[in-house]
């Protein structure tokens, strides 16, 4: 054995593991990455390799009004699920962790619920009972719908959230003399605010990009942006579906940068000066 | 009259306290009387109800039965932010996305007393913890004991009449500890605050406090002043959680009252004399302490012969263990510089001690 390194693991297992590991990986970037040349390609059809390079179907989908439409519509229903989702989820994963609830239980499996039952099945159920409340393509009920496939999500960030902040916290905040609402805003919120803010970006995205339920509930006139890509790609598979769905993977990107970011910063502020410096 | 009025405003009454979580007593029956302006300790070691006790004064803990009282006036079910006392917590509770000057004047601003105000007496209050100049520091540019005073200018800038201490000190090393005990210390004297410190630790309870209430298993041992709890101990838990005890069990000669000097036979052999702590019958059952301090050696001449088995030299003291025969064990400490002579392993010794260094208590006593 030669002295001061560390045993390294057998060769050829090792290399097959690691070539299997980057086949899995590449497999499923695969298509997500072909579709972005392929909306460039200045041909009437899909085609690969792009014979190629033109903005033209970029062009195309922002001068169709249908298109801008569904996507106004699409980041409208986001934007007021997001803000429903973090706060309802928010609410409850604070009650959650520092409240004495009954049944909690019983609450954390219904929690879940929206993420176990399959869409299709949810998506049957808000149809039928849409219709009778006439909320079928009103933005009042894609909020809704999306509010409740958002909320696992962001109940379980901001749970791990105020996992990580210390409730000794609180404590201090109250024996200081302030409210519970006053501690809340005052010392909790900023400590969790980087998870509440991931919270309400992914919720955005989950009903930005949500499309079996949205396939169910929209109308004739107010769908949002999956729905009009899937009636398109019906009778017209034009390169402007891959050039929105391009733009859509390259925002999914940026949102996931983004909660990075956000979890970096709250993994800053839970490590606070716990250890403090030597004196 | 006023400042009769103002000095009651500072005084902490616990009545009958119990808190039981499930089928445990954490807290079995605790009555104590804080004086405006006095510094109690509350010692014990973990699960002595120390800590719940404080927490039932803070307003953190509701008890399950008894009363809790704040400046005469009943606070029992009062929310923790409505009884405007200071608290340190034992670990670091600085607001880590505020600065230490925000951080100090964050009760200030939840009492709606303006800016210029606040930054005034936040400046104040920072340099009464002799750390002027630090306002603007983020919290973790600060070391542990840098971070508990900023937390003890925060829990005084708003002139509490009471602060509550849970073991401050216990995250920092031993010389910076040393240090913040006389500091805090001369802190309450100068402001006149009242303090109630939970610690687990005798010599930290015994340095800062006018009074010592020692805990055990929920119960209150005894409530004194340090040199009371030392040289007249009521239980034996006080005698051996206090300081060192020797402990010899033995049975009386005849009965004495408490205070009574009588002679008791121990168990193993030999007759000596002790003061009863407790009302003791002919023939009861006890247990003789003896601080080792107070054990006196002398060359074999009779009385409680026995020999020593180890020598611990330790600078400022030497510590004998000499053996009594029927596996009883005395420590005896011989203080550096007192001209004693000095005993080495297999000696033969003599054993003895003043009656009035014994103190005898019944065996069923508590501890």
């Amino acid at each position: 054995m030669t002295a001061g390194r560390p045993p390294r693991q057998g060769g050829v297992g090792r290399l097959l593991l690691h070539a299997f590991a980057y086949a899995v990986i590449v497999f499923l970037l695969l298509p997500t990455v072909l579709v972005a040349p392929m909306s460039v390609s200045p041909e009437k059809y899909l085609q690969f390799p792009p014979s190629g390079f033109s903005l033209r179907w970029y062009g195309e989908y922002f001068a169709d009004r249908e298109w801008v439409e569904a996507t106004l519509f699409s980041a409208e229903a986001g934007i007021i699920s997001a803000i429903g989702a973090t706060v309802v989820g928010t609410m409850t994963a604070l009650a959650l962790v520092r409240g004495r609830v009954r049944g909690r239980a019983v609450v954390e499996l219904l929690i879940i619920g929206p993420v176990v039952v399959p869409h299709i099945a949810l998506a049957v159920a808000m149809f039928l009972v849409y219709e009778q409340l006439r909320l079928t393509g009103t933005l009042l009920g894609f909020a809704m719908a999306h509010i409740v496939l958002a909320l696992p999500f962001a109940i379980f960030t901001v749970l791990a959230a105020l996992y990580r902040f210390d409730a000794d916290l609180e404590m201090a905040a109250l024996s200081c003399g302030a409210s519970r609402i006053a501690t809340f805003r005052h010392v909790t919120l900023p400590m969790i605010a980087p998870g509440v803010a991931s919270a309400a970006l992914f919720a955005f995205i989950i009903s930005f990009d949500e499309a079996v339920v949205s396939f169910f509930i929209s109308d004739l006139d107010r769908k949002t942006l999956p729905r009009k890509m899937f009636e398109d790609i019906d009778f017209d598979v034009s390169p402007v579906l891959a050039a929105v769905a391009t733009m859509l993977s390259l925002l999914t990107i940026l949102v996931l940068v983004l909660g990075h970011f956000f979890k970096q910063m709250a993994d800053r502020r839970a490590a606070p000066a716990r250890e403090g410096k030597t004196p | 009259m006023a400042r009769n009025a103002v000095n009651s405003e500072g005084r902490v009454a616990v009545h009958d306290l119990v808190k039981r979580f499930g089928s445990v007593a954490a807290v079995d029956g605790v009555s104590l009387d804080v004086a405006a302006g006095e510094f109690v300790a509350l010692l014990g070691p973990s699960g002595s109800g120390k800590t719940t006790i404080l927490m039932a004064i803070a307003g953190f803990e509701y008890p399950t039965s008894g009363r809790v009282e704040i400046g005469g006036e009943d606070v029992t079910w009062a929310p923790a932010n409505k009884r405007n006392l200071g608290m340190v917590f034992q670990r670091y509770t600085l607001f880590p996305h505020m600065s230490v000057a925000e951080n100090i004047a964050f009760p200030l601003k939840m009492r709606g007393i303006g800016r210029v105000e606040r930054e005034r007496r936040a400046l104040a209050a920072l340099e009464t913890v002799r750390l002027a100049g630090y306002g603007e520091r983020r919290t973790n540019q600060l070391s542990g004991g840098q971070q508990q005073r900023i937390a003890l200018a925060r829990a005084i800038v708003y002139q509490p009449r009471v602060l509550l201490m849970d073991e401050p000190l216990s995250a920092l090393d031993k010389n910076l500890r040393e240090e913040m005990q006389l500091e805090i210390k001369h802190l309450q004297q100068q402001l006149g605050i009242t303090v109630v410190f939970v610690t687990h630790d005798q010599t930290e309870a015994m340095t800062m406090a006018d009074r010592v209430a020692v805990l055990d298993l929920g119960r209150l041992q005894q409530v004194g002043a340090p040199r009371d709890l030392y040289e007249a101990p009521a239980t034996p838990f006080v005698a051996g959680f206090i300081g060192e005890t020797n402990f010899l069990p033995g049975r009386a000669v005849a009965a004495a009252a408490a205070g009574e000097t009588l002679a008791v036979d121990l168990d193993g052999g030999g007759r000596v004399a002790a003061v009863a702590v407790d009302r003791l019958a002919a023939g009861a059952a006890l247990r003789l302490a003896v601080r080792p301090e107070r054990v006196r050696l002398a060359p074999s001449a009779g009385g409680l012969g026995g020999t020593v088995v180890e020598a611990i030299y330790a600078g400022v003291a030497t510590t004998l263990i000499a053996e009594l025969g029927g596996e009883r064990r005395v420590r005896a400490r011989i203080a550096a510089g007192t001209g004693e002579r000095n005993w080495s392993d297999g000696e033969a010794v003599d054993v003895s001690w003043r009656p009035e260094d014994a103190r005898a208590f019944a065996a069923g006593a508590a501890g």
